[in-house]
């Protein structure tokens, strides 16, 4: 009867379920292969890497003769040393922004100010998520003393309908003036004079001088923020006098008052942020420096950047640079590493031509360089500059950064700085102005290894499938290991009972046994929620040190495991297995791991690197079948997942090597105030620290210490 | 596994309240996920704001559903106290709702294990399969309802699904403790709400003519025949003959009679509360032809808006036609196939209708993962459980991620929610084969364990 029913119940089976069989058996090995081949794939990306090109015919950039001429170098100067007299007089705020409000009125474009706050330190880590547009803008109230004023001039086109900007933005501390701040804003004061003149324009020009006294991104949030979202006030007439007409911006000018409402143009097409850095004299080029990472690792479209890197290199001779991990550029391994895959691939290149792998020593070097910052910067999901303020509201943006090599009283070498800079910005307006639709033609989703060389999605993706391809295979070998053993247990039990019956009971609860692991694994996601929310209320405490902050997390961590532990029974009293456990745990990390992927790609890529070990390797200490040296290994590979892969020691071991410090101090207060860091950007690397790692990290614990004896357990229970 | 009801039921009861009291507007009912063009209750209030204004609540496309909703729910969407959830009444109402539902399917769950018990002794297998289960069917999937995540969020996301469902859970527990009027009441409610519970009067017509839940008919005729051989006595052999029961007319054309009765009420009803905004012409055109033209193509979970928002204007209708006709389709050769399991043919039917209706949301997948707790016991054997939970658990946090890369964030695009409708739609499909094939499963094994 048993027999006839086995044949009824398992045809021959398909060759697609015998492949799955034949993966799950070899489990070990399919995960050790498929790790390798991630890692070696990671480390081939900067080979992989692709030139730049342009997607956009409609660009078009460097088609057209620059108008900006010595004589706009000339009027930058003269604003230039306009402003300077004006900030050594003036010792408010308002001197400035008022100055440049005159000018931009005198070149006939309108102008508006904008007050704003600087931002609390609000915890709002899933804001990410949500619309931008449920945020209502703060405004100032007449009390407050501290805020900053933005001066916005907006250039309508003579060509356009009004429908759609270009932003341009300069930041400068009107807290604290310098004069390179003051050069930035010389140079955006030019551009736009020269775009006041322009009759090709067909998009509206606004020109953003940022008031960054509390920080470029600040000052810039707050104005797309406003922009973005209209405050429809129902006294408005009462409030306005209140809010604006009461200051001192106007001294009483009372026909100047209908300036002050905050002025509109079309949807943003594209925004350019240009500041002028300290000036460098070891160079032989002025430079340029590109950041482009916006929050949560998006990117601008890619042809944004392959304009200014064409128009800044080919038309106007600047050196074109992205930030790189300057400590990698003289490792010595990496160099190793280069000249291993550089032999390689002049082996393979012999056999096909095709096969271009063979880079460069220094290339690989500078590559991967570039390569980890751009990761790095993705990953962390905190913007590197006020562009990251646009990619919120979807438009695209990137932040340049002049490095003159001149000295700043030299006029000659200034005027040529002014004139080449000014052809760039010129030169990019007049490429986004020919733009008939949104960025789209390029990519959204890359890697920068160098100004111009980028990987993208197709290809970076493969490291990281690589790594988490093992995970549903051993998850699945884990839950039919279980399976077996069970059947193999159960016999043993119901030797003595009838065949009937212990045919029934061989499954007893087969295919639904995990439930009791799935229950520890939502206890233990419960509590990692309950953790991650914690820093809501911590942060109402006031006046805490981040030393004390951190106790108090810690503290409160612990105490809700406890409970939630006394609540629904310790991990252990059901009895779970601990292959089923680990199971489980596998399958939650792949589905956390493949969300983040979507959510961040960096993150997901790092985390994956640090997590999927720490999973695979994840073995109880009291199992039993096996020799002694791999178990010693194992052993030993687990308790050093454990504590690496515990969130703060993690950080505090990256923040070592990052700096490089010898002073290995032991801070606990830099925890929080690396949270803090990611929270009030919204970055959702918060989210993942704290939903995927940490959770991942304990039941790991959990695995490792499991007291694996099950079938006492039943025998009990029998 | 011995389960704590009360406290458990008790506490998703108060868990909802919190939501609905304290949680503040949670923006769950502008999830694609929640709510749709149906059952949106923004939708509702404006419907009712547009009848109060003396005009069609139907007119400008804006309002689908029921007139009856429209009054009953409608009053109380206009007060809208500060600082709390947007449609707290409403809200409060579906709680309500939610555990009535509840109560209904636990208290079906009970009739369904008196049946099995009776079938499994005149069986003489109550101690073989005993062994193998000891867990209340009903208290387990009324938990499952109250307290699945969707349940949940669709109960707290102001739309009128939990309704829908009650009705539905009405239906079927009307027809297994033979109440024929309530059952009726049920299925015309339920039809006149939603149009799909239609396809659920094959099963309500086999639970009123054969009676509730038992092994295939078959297993008592070779049981019978062992019987007979082994010469059993006359006591055994009444108890038998109960089980096996004929089909019986009485019940069934009580059912009509009342189904009759409850259908002219509605439409009564619903005529009278558009008597001077329109007729029932227009709430019929408004309602049935919006569910049945897809007429509203902005993405929800099914596959249905992306086929429709491609498909080319000419070949539509003809879409239309094969998309409507799919469900048609498996009503049949499914009631040939389970008539002995009427109230599992039910959740089956509530599947597929989750699966293929033209405006799917999250509370129709919770209905049917409630009934499904019903055949815990049938189904201890089913495979690919542990995927199904994980898949499940995978594209309920997938969905939202996508649509947030879709429509905010602008670096993907629609093929990318629609990925994840079609990964759901995959898991639903594979939930429904593995439930079905180990529900026949275990009928052969029943069959077996008499034979032997």
């Amino acid at each position: 009867m048993k027999s006839l029913a086995k044949q009824e119940t398992q045809p021959k089976s398909r060759l697609i379920v015998r492949l799955g069989v034949f993966l799950a058996s070899h489990h070990i090995l399919f995960s050790v292969i498929c790790c390798y081949a991630g890692i070696i794939a990671l480390l081939l990306l900067p080979s992989l890497a692709k030139n730049t090109y342009l997607s956009e015919n409609a660009l078009i950039p460097g088609s057209a003769n620059p108008l900006f001429s010595t004589e706009d170098a000339i009027e930058a100067n003269r604003f230039m040393k306009a402003i300077e007299a004006v900030a050594r007089d003036s010792s408010s705020v308002i001197g400035m922004a008022n100055f440049i409000a005159q000018q931009i009125e005198d070149l006939g474009a309108e102008v508006c100010y904008q007050k704003f706050l600087p931002h609390g330190k609000n915890f709002h880590p899933l804001k990410f998520f949500t619309s931008m547009t449920n945020d209502i803008a703060i405004q100032p109230n007449g009390t407050a003393t501290n805020f900053g004023i933005n001066t916005i001039g907006i250039l309508r086109a003579p060509r356009g309908d009004g429908k759609e900007a270009i932003v341009l933005v300069t930041p400068y501390n009107s807290q604290r003036v310098q004069s390179n701040e003051l050069l930035s804003l010389a140079l955006g004061f030019s551009v736009f004079s020269l775009l006041s003149r322009a009759a090709w324009l067909s998009k509206d020009v606004v020109w953003l001088s940022a008031d960054s006294q509390f920080g470029e991104y600040a000052a810039v949030s707050a104005w797309l923020n406003q922009y973005h979202n209209p405050v429809f006030l129902s006294h408005s007439v009462v409030s306005h006098t209140k809010m604006y007409g009461a200051n001192n911006i106007y001294d009483g000018n009372s026909e100047k008052t209908e300036a002050t409402a905050f002025k509109r143009a079309g949807t943003m097409a594209a925004a350019l942020i240009f500041k002028v850095g300290e000036t460098r004299r070891y160079s032989d080029r002025d430079s340029v420096t590109i950041y482009a990472e916006a929050s949560n690792g998006q990117m601008p479209n890619l042809d944004l950047l392959n304009v200014v890197h064409y128009l800044a290199v080919h038309r106007q001779g600047f050196r074109v640079n992205i930030a790189a991990f300057s400590s990698l550029l003289s490792s010595a391994w990496l160099r190793v590493i280069a000249e291993i895959l550089h032999t390689i691939g002049s082996v393979l290149r012999k056999i096909n031509p095709d096969w271009k792998l063979d880079i460069a020593v220094p290339d690989y070097v500078e590559g991967t360089a570039n390569l980890a910052n751009s990761m790095y910067n993705q990953a962390l999901g905190v913007p590197t500059g006020s562009h990251g303020a646009f990619r919120d509201y979807q438009v695209d943006a990137v932040s340049l950064e002049f490095s003159p090599t001149f000295h700043v009283k030299n006029e000659n070498a200034k005027s040529l700085f002014l004139l080449k800079g000014g052809r760039l910005i010129e030169g990019v307006a007049r490429s986004v102005n020919n733009l008939l639709e949104k960025f789209h033609q390029s990519f959204f989703l890359y890697f920068l290894t160098g100004p111009s060389k980028f990987i993208s999605v197709g290809v970076y993706m493969i490291p990281f499938a690589l790594l988490l391809a093992p995970l549903p295979i051993v998850a699945a070998a884990l839950a039919d290991g279980s399976r077996s053993m069970e059947k193999t247990a159960d016999k043993l039990i119901g030797d003595g009972k009838t065949d009937g019956i212990a045919d029934i009971s061989q499954n007893k609860g087969g295919s639904w046994k995990w439930l009791r692991a799935a229950k520890v694994l939502l206890v233990v996601q419960l509590w990692a929620v309950l953790v991650s929310l914690l820093p809501y209320y911590i942060t109402q405490i006031p006046d805490a040190t981040p030393t004390q902050s951190t106790l108090i997390w810690v503290v409160l961590s612990i105490v809700v495991l406890i409970s939630l532990s006394v609540l629904f029974g310790s991990p252990y009293s059901t009895g779970v297995e601990w292959k089923l456990l680990k199971a489980t745990m596998i399958t939650s990390i792949s589905i956390g791991l493949g969300l983040m992927s979507i959510i961040n790609f960096a993150t997901a890529q790092l985390g994956a690197l640090i997590v999927i070990p720490m999973c695979l390797f994840s073995r109880p200490l009291k199992a039993s079948g096996m020799n002694f040296l791999p178990r010693a290994v194992l052993l030993a590979s687990n308790v050093a997942f454990a504590v690496l892969g515990f969130p703060p020691v993690a950080l505090l071991i990256m923040k070592g090597v990052s700096k490089g410090s010898r002073s290995w101090t032991i801070d606990v207060g830099d925890f929080w105030v690396w949270m803090e860091f990611l929270w009030e950007r919204s970055s959702a690397t918060y989210l993942y620290l704290f939903l995927v790692h940490l959770p991942c990290w304990l039941l790991c614990v959990l695995v490792f210490l499991h007291p694996c004896h099950q079938s006492e357990y039943k025998l009990k229970q029998e | 596994m011995a389960i704590r009801y009360w406290p458990m039921a008790g506490a998703a009861v108060g868990f909802r309240l919190v939501l609905v009291l304290f949680g503040g507007d949670l923006h769950l009912a502008s999830r694609p996920e929640v709510s749709t063009p149906l059952t949106s209750l923004r939708r509702l209030a404006e419907g009712y704001w547009l009848k109060q204004a003396s005009v069609s609540p139907y007119s400008g496309s804006m309002y689908h559903g029921s007139p009856l909703l429209l009054s009953v729910l409608g009053p109380l969407t206009s007060s809208r106290p500060d600082g709390h959830h947007a449609h707290i009444y409403c809200s409060l109402i579906f709680v309500a709702v939610d555990f009535l539902a509840a109560m209904l399917i636990r208290a079906t769950g009970h009739e369904l294990e008196m049946a099995r018990n009776r079938s499994l002794k005149s069986l003489d297998l109550t101690k073989a399969v005993k062994d193998t289960v000891n867990v209340s069917a009903g208290d387990v999937a009324s938990l499952i309802y109250l307290w699945n995540p969707w349940a949940i969020v669709t109960c707290v996301g102001s739309c009128t699904s939990p309704i829908e469902n009650l009705m539905v859970v009405i239906m079927i527990y009307g027809s297994c403790s033979r109440l024929a009027p309530l059952a009726a009441f049920g299925y015309v409610m339920a039809t006149h709400l939603s149009l799909y519970p239609a396809i659920l009067i094959v099963p309500v017509i086999l639970l009123l003519g054969y009676g509730l839940d038992a092994p295939p008919p078959k297993v008592f005729v070779i049981k019978g025949s062992i019987a007979r051989k082994s010469d059993v006595s006359d006591n055994d052999k009444t108890s038998r003959q109960r089980v096996v029961q004929q089909f019986s007319w009485k019940p069934v054309l009580h059912f009509i009679f009342w189904l009759f009765i409850w259908s002219c009420h509605v439409l009564l009803l619903s005529s009278v509360i558009l008597k001077k905004v329109g007729g029932l012409h227009e709430m019929f055109e408004k309602t049935y032809g919006f569910i049945l033209t897809v007429k509203d193509l902005s993405p929800n979970i099914g596959v249905l808006w992306y086929f429709f928002a491609e498909v080319f204007d000419f070949f539509r209708n003809f879409f239309l036609m094969v998309f409507n006709m799919n469900i048609i389709f498996m009503v049949l050769p499914l009631a040939i196939r389970l008539k002995h399991r009427p109230c599992f043919l039910a959740f089956v039917y509530t599947a597929i209708v989750a699966i293929l209706k033209s405006y799917p949301s999250a509370g129709d997948s919770a209905l049917y993962l409630g009934l499904l707790g019903l055949f815990v016991n049938e189904l201890a054997e089913m495979q690919f459980t542990f995927f199904l939970f994980f898949g499940y658990i995978g594209v309920s946090l997938l969905s939202p991620v996508m649509h947030n890369l879709w429509i905010w964030r602008g670096t993907g695009n629609a093929n990318f929610y629609f990925a994840t409708g079609l990964a759901y739609t995959c898991l639903q499909t594979v939930l429904l084969v593995e439930s079905v094939s180990s529900m026949i499963k275990h009928d052969r094994k029943l069959r077996l364990l008499v034979t032997s």
